[in-house]
């Protein structure tokens, strides 16, 4: 830490202009956006790994209207009820602990509460949604609605990124506004073409998520510089 | 006839090192005395009477405590410290919109 003043004295606009200067410091000191980006980053990457060995298992089978003897059936993966809200949610404490563990270190408060607590919130909402959705196409199957926007964000992908959007008004930082925007555009845009065809490949937008996650936390660690102590 | 700008401003706001302190613990919601005494560049000393000055004004809470061995004082701002804070934030804006408003006479 400096022990020169960034307070000097003057003028309205000076004074004005130092509490400005001030403020920014404070912001600057409670900032860590590098953790929930990597943390989210690797929380994603295993996701590949538990999907693909953590297997689907069967839920419930309907007859489906219009096809005699046919019937649809409901299966749930691993990753999607139980992997995803259990994951989030640790993810979520984990990240608190580190700000409020920061914040006592280096003597300012920190906004971290809101982000988790609504983070928290929203991974579990979204988990009940999907339920409920899984449900609903079991009851009038439409495959179409498998790729529509809601359904998009309804997704672990669209929980992270609508978290982002509370640190970004907890942190007050337009860099994160702009990664957070950035990150829901890449969940939402039906940019989907390699879930179509024969072998839809489910990997590659999971990777995609993983990869905006991991740069922009990089970004930001390299930003912030978090191993330097703020000045 | 509108009230000067300079009318508004509270002696007891209108301190740098104490416009700094309500600045700051506004923005930070808790902040630790070592954070307020290397940001604001003034000594312990100095420091502890500019917040026994604001506590007794009932603009900032003073919390101390021990982390361990170590010796911690915190300060968060009250309700009367944040509406002081945007007063003095609002009149210093005005001052400056009047002196550079063009037709303006010299006081």
């Amino acid at each position: 830490m400096t022990s020169r003043s960034a307070f000097a004295e003057g003028d309205p606009r000076r004074l004005l202009s130092a509490t400005r200067s001030l403020t920014n410091r404070v912001r600057r000191a409670q900032r860590a956006t590098w953790l929930p980006l990597l943390v989210f980053a690797t929380v994603t990457f295993v996701s590949i790994l538990v999907t693909a060995y953590g297997g689907h298992h069967p839920w419930t089978c309907a007859t489906m209207p219009g096809h005699p003897g046919g019937r649809v059936c409901s299966v749930y993966s691993t990753a999607q009820f139980v992997y995803w809200p259990i994951a989030l949610v640790l993810a979520y404490a984990a990240i608190a602990a580190f700000y409020i563990r920061r914040s006592n270190a280096r003597g300012v408060g920190t906004r971290v509460r809101p982000y988790a607590v609504a983070g928290a919130i929203i991974a579990v909402a979204v988990t009940a949604v999907a339920a409920w959705g899984s449900y609903k196409l079991l009851v009038t199957p439409d495959p179409a609605a498998l790729t529509s926007m809601p359904l998009r964000l309804v997704t672990p992908a669209g929980a992270i990124g609508l978290a982002l959007l509370v640190l970004t008004w907890a942190e007050r930082n337009r860099a994160l506004l702009l990664l957070s925007v950035a990150y829901l555009a890449v969940v939402l845009l039906p940019l989907n073409f390699w879930v179509l065809g024969p072998n839809p490949n489910w990997v590659v937008p999971i990777a995609i998520h993983g990869m905006v996650l991991l740069l922009g936390g990089t970004g930001f660690l390299l930003a912030q510089r978090p191993w330097r102590r703020p000045a | 006839m509108t009230a000067h700008p300079t009318n508004g401003l509270d002696d007891v706001v209108h301190q740098r090192v104490r416009l700094g302190v309500l600045a700051i613990a506004h923005e930070a919601r808790r902040v630790e005395f070592g954070f307020l005494r290397d940001n604001l560049g003034v000594s312990p000393g100095n420091l502890s009477q500019h917040l026994g000055v604001l506590e007794n004004a009932g603009l900032i809470d003073i919390e101390k405590g021990y982390e361990g061995k170590r010796a911690r004082t915190w300060v968060t701002l009250t309700k009367a410290g944040r509406m002081a804070l945007s007063a003095e934030i609002a009149n210093l804006k005005a001052l400056i919109s009047r002196v550079e408003s063009p037709g303006t006479p010299p006081d």
